[in-house]
């Protein structure tokens, strides 16, 4: 019967083809401008490490003026001071911790043919290889004696391998950067966590950094941080001051596999700040936070409101086309009520000429979900061209394409449903006579 | 009007549904536009610099070998020579462009003095000229009062130019040319200068809240911002940057860019807001216009021999195509009766949860007026259709 | 084959309530082929739907093949009418987007029977009407007579106990009106049931028996010999003939 009623339904489609691709288009630009929506929101509020984001935390410490909060109401600065995360890494009882901030410099290839090009520094210790599952191509993360003895080497990222090596096995290799010579000990695989959890600011997708050396390198080397950077006391200009200064510009994170590290992490951190307000520092209200990547995520509102808007307006598209094709269903439905009367004299069941018009539905459905596929993928790359670095939130993959198609089915039965029970509840002698 | 009520009451489904839909599109279509106007206002702003004819670069040293201040005075003799330049300055980051640098500003000394926080662009004296800055009081910088400075040392310039939007926050009162501020409530300078506007960046206080002082920064990287000659600028963009990349090797040249440009990467978010919200506006409104004429084809469709009677018994085109178009017209005033109320309440939805502004009135008003358009020209096709349609309809039998 | 007794049926609207079928009751021989007639209005329409299984009626009751069939549900009426009623209308009621074969196919469609069975019984119904060369036809490239013998067959198709007819040469010209009558009457002869409403008593006289409905009641019989006697005058030339 379905095989039956499918050809029913092409035949009827093709019978009035201006007003099949009306429907499918409705349907098609519905399920295109919100799947587009969709997808952007879907990749914005995706978990970029679902393997341990519950088990990694963001660590703040309110060292801010004492009469004036970072941002109020009352909220502690997303980021921490050079001197406050030394000390964090050095003392914490985490399994795995990390301190980091971005810089920027310019790699001078060894090969002299090759120009020197800027490059986005992220200054970290070791423990951000582990810490956040970067895949590594070839070698692997510095040791622990280059954090402690401040050596001069370098992971890259792929592309940076690409551009300084040809991308082949650079370890043991070296490059300028800082205007001194750094070994590479690693290069990682192409990655790109979506948001880029770990360092929000500037812009929450943008790619990670192209080379990693370690951050016990920033006093002898005076690497300058080229992220953002807060201050709310004034301080000496010199290098050293900075380091001492009540600026935060540094990204502290903790990896707390149980709730009971959690808890002692937690009241570590209240115990480092009850002693440092000892030392006349930390003079407001105790206001230390531990937040899941997650949690981090929607603090820092990486889904920005431009996108639950157009979420929001996209679906309510979605619905004037629903209603759209809902009132040419019924149109057309009831305009052939009469053909359907015929069946139900000749022995169709009410449950028959359903089901009938049903499948005409469903295949309008799908013919407006694959339409609305290349229509999503179309709008994908308008956004993608209008925004900045979304090009990791643009991508449509199966289980997306999956989605589309299956809203698209949802949607068009949803519309089809009322249309269809009203052609089958009508009388069935009523249509019989001349018409 | 009667019978034409009463045949729509008789169609409830189908009317109901037109009426739905033409509600949900004016919601969508008054809240949207709301928005793009709001964001067309925000990008056609005025930045008070000469934005077509302006560009501007950053220069990195990077080798041992580099020295900031030669390096700064010889770039600076380069650009300056150059036929079709007007000026050029050093500055310590480029307006409008995803870098800034802001401090707070008090207009009394001491501390807990609430402050202002003001975008900082340290230049030398041609930088008024080079940005295409107003003065509208006092005077530019002096060349003797522009010191080159070395980073790792305590600076408070003596003398500073600021915006009037930032004179007006720290003086509420007026007069502030002449007047003292002070860094953080402490180092005072006084103003020379007031510039109509500059906008630098809103990473915290106002766009338009910006000082201007009179000092270069020796550091390994300075911007430098260049003012060309009308018509000039593309042509000069590629000649600067290789004439400076190879004056010097201790040093790179990056983020060659028209301020034109830098300024659209400013708004990029409220442009891509724009326009993604005006091709869902243009979807929208094709989706509903097609939705309703397609209805009106099949209802013209469906009523052919009654539009014969009717003609048979004396009705005159005009008859016909007024009594579908008051259908029409009469569906949409439905909708748009309810699409009104609905408007408002996703306004209000937005700006309890997305800091959207209040909507002004008279968007409601411009879609109603949209609506009916759209109404009346998706209908007058079926409708002429149905005009055509010969009296003799009525006496045929099948 | 067919027992009405007592059946009445009204229908009602916000202004009026129109007594369709009053009191009626209605015998009918299985192989019979009987005649209505009645004037416009008079219940005939209504008692074919009756008759058809597609109206139900408020008292009264309908045996059908010794089967109480007057309080059934939707399903259950509508499976009846697939396997033991055959219709034939009189505008044709052909599906327009379906060539001759699929139409004559839908009845067997919606009795679940297999594709060989199926193509049988098409094949031999087309036959029967003599349009097996025209199976890929549309109906609109049909003439009207043509058109009716298609219905013909997919009334014939579903091998109904029981024959409907509403006016079926109601559209159609006299010759072919005439072919009609004969291919129903020849449907008959092969043991059939046939009920044909029909206000032309020129086709009334192929019946077995005439039923004359007036204000929703059966109101004569005429004698059955008449009719035996109309079924004897050779097929093909009833023209001449008058009462």
């Amino acid at each position: 019967m379905f095989f039956y009623n499918l050809r029913l339904a092409l035949l009827s489609l093709r019978r009035n083809p201006a007003l099949s691709a009306l429907m499918i288009g409705a349907i098609a630009v519905g399920i295109g401008a919100s799947m587009t929506m969709f997808t952007v929101y879907y990749l914005m509020s995706a978990d970029p490490i679902p393997q341990k984001s519950a088990h990694l935390y963001r660590v703040q410490l309110d060292n801010w003026d004492p009469d004036k909060p970072y941002a109020p109401p009352d909220k502690a600065p997303e980021q921490m001071t050079y001197r406050d995360a030394v000390s964090l890494m050095k003392q914490g009882p985490a399994p795995l911790s990390n301190a980091m901030f971005r810089s920027f410099t310019v790699a001078q290839p060894s090969d002299k043919n090759k120009s020197p090009f800027p490059v986005r520094v992220r200054v970290t210790y070791r423990n951000f290889f582990p810490m956040f599952d970067t895949p590594f191509e070839y070698g692997g993360a510095w040791g622990k004696s280059d954090d402690a003895e401040a050596h001069q080497v370098v992971v890259l990222s792929n592309e940076t391998n690409e551009r300084l090596f040809g991308g082949e096995n650079s370890v043991g290799k070296s490059v300028k950067l800082y205007h001194r010579y750094f070994k590479v000990v690693g290069v990682l695989k192409p990655w790109r966590p979506t948001p880029r959890y770990y360092d929000l600011t500037a812009t929450a997708f943008a790619k990670p950094d192209d080379v990693y050396v370690p951050l016990s390198l920033t006093a002898p080397l005076q690497i300058q941080p080229g992220g953002i950077m807060s201050c709310w006391k004034s301080n000496g200009s010199d290098f050293q001051s900075l380091l001492n200064s009540e600026c935060v510009w540094l990204q502290f994170w903790v990896q707390l596999d149980t709730p009971t590290q959690v808890a002692a992490y937690k009241s570590f951190l209240d115990d480092y700040v009850r002693e440092q307000k000892k030392l006349g520092r930390f003079q407001r209200p105790l206001n230390n936070h531990l937040r899941n990547v997650m949690q981090w995520l929607d603090y820092e509102h990486v889904v920005a409101s431009d996108n639950s808007i157009l979420l929001g307006l996209a679906f309510m598209f979605l619905a004037v086309c629903l209603v759209n094709m809902m009132g040419l269903l019924l149109a057309k439905f009831l305009g052939r009520a009469a053909q359907s009367g015929v069946r139900r004299a000749l022995g169709a069941s009410r449950a028959m000429i359903f089901y009938q018009h049903l499948v005409e539905v469903a295949v309008i459905g799908f013919c407006g979900g694959l339409a609305g596929l290349a229509l999503t993928w179309l709008g994908l790359r308008l956004v993608s061209g209008l925004y900045r670095n979304y090009e990791g939130l643009t991508q449509l993959d199966p289980t997306l394409a999956g989605i589309a198609i299956g809203i698209a089915l949802v949607a068009a039965l949803v519309a089809g449903i009322y249309p269809a029970w009203r052609i089958c509840r009508t009388s069935v002698a009523m249509h019989l006579k001349t018409q | 009007m009667r019978p034409i009520l009463s045949a729509l009451l008789r169609n409830k489904t189908g009317a109901v549904l037109v009426v739905i839909q033409i509600a949900i599109t004016l919601a969508i279509v008054v809240n949207a536009l709301f928005i793009v106007n709001q964001r067309l206002a925000l990008i056609g702003r005025p930045t008070g610099m000469d934005e077509a004819n302006i560009f501007s670069l950053y220069s990195f040293g990077f080798t041992s070998n580099f020295r900031a201040g030669p390096t700064i005075q010889q770039d600076l003799r380069t650009l300056r020579g150059l036929p079709g330049v007007i000026d050029a300055t050093p500055i310590n980051l480029v307006p409008m462009s995803s870098s800034g640098s802001d401090l707070t500003l008090t207009a009394q000394r001491g501390e807990n003095v609430p402050g202002v926080d003001a975008g900082i662009y340290d230049v030398d004296e041609h930088g008024l000229n080079a940005l295409g800055l107003k003065l509208i009081a006092g005077r530019n910088f002096t060349h003797q009062e522009v010191d080159y400075v070395d980073p790792e040392k305590d600076y408070t310039p003596p003398v500073v130019i600021v915006t009037q939007g930032l004179a007006k926050a720290l003086f509420p009162n007026g007069g502030a040319l002449g007047k003292t501020l002070y860094w953080g409530g402490k180092k005072p300078s006084r103003i020379v200068g007031i510039v109509k506007r500059f906008y630098g960046n809103d990473y915290s206080g106002h766009i338009g809240w910006s000082i201007l002082l009179p000092d270069v920064t020796t550091a390994k990287q300075i911007a430098y911002v260049v003012r060309a000659q009308p018509g000039q600028r593309d042509r000069l963009m590629p000649k600067v940057e290789k004439m400076l990349g190879q004056s010097n090797r201790d040093r790179t040249i990056m983020q060659m860019s028209a301020m034109s440009k830098t300024i659209a990467g400013h708004y990029r978010e409220d442009r891509a807001m724009a326009v993604i919200l005006i091709v869902v506006i243009a979807l929208l409104i094709a989706v509903t216009a097609l939705g309703i004429f397609g209805l009106a084809v099949f209802n013209v469709n469906r009523r052919r021999k009654q539009i014969g009677i009717r003609r048979a018994l004396g009705a005159r085109r005009v008859d016909i195509i007024g009594y579908f178009m008051t259908e029409s017209w009469l569906m949409t005033t439905i909708g748009v009766v309810i699409g009104s109320a609905l408007a408002v309440g996703l306004n209000y939805w937005l700006v309890m949860h997305y800091a959207v502004p209040r909507l002004a009135w008279y968007y409601v008003p411009a879609g109603i007026g949209l609506l009916w358009v759209l109404g009346a020209v998706a209908v007058l096709m079926p409708a002429l259709r149905a005009a055509s349609i010969p009296p003799a309809v009525a006496t045929r039998t099948v | 084959m067919l027992d009405m007794t007592h059946i009445n049926k009204v229908y009602r609207t916000d202004l009026v309530e129109t007594r369709a079928l009053r009191d009626f009751s209605l015998h009918v021989e299985e192989g019979e082929f009987v005649a209505v007639t009645g004037p416009s209005g008079s219940g005939k329409t209504t008692f074919l739907n009756v008759t058809g299984l597609l109206e139900t009626f408020e008292q009264g009751e309908y045996r059908l093949d010794g089967k109480d069939v007057s309080r059934l549900n939707d399903n259950e009426r509508s499976r009846i009418r697939n396997e033991k009623i055959g219709f034939i209308f009189q505008s044709f009621n052909l599906i327009p987007d379906l060539d001759v074969f699929d139409n004559v196919d839908v009845p067997l469609r919606y009795r679940g029977l297999r594709a060989a069975e199926r193509t049988r019984r098409i094949e031999q119904a087309l036959e029967v009407v003599g349009l097996a060369s025209r199976t890929k036809h549309l109906p609109s490239q049909l003439s009207g007579g043509q058109q009716q013998r298609v219905a013909i067959a997919r009334a014939l198709a579903g091998e109904p106990r029981l024959l409907l007819a509403d006016e079926p040469t109601g559209n159609v010209d006299s010759l072919m009106a005439r072919e009609i009558l004969q291919l129903i009457s020849g449907i008959n002869e092969y043991g059939t049931t046939i009920i044909m409403v029909t206000h032309d008593p020129e086709m009334a006289r192929y019946a077995h028996r005439n039923v004359h409905i007036m204000d929703g009641q059966v109101t004569e019989l005429e004698p059955a010999d008449v009719h035996l006697a109309a079924r004897q005058q050779p097929i093909g030339a009833p023209d001449g003939r008058s009462l």
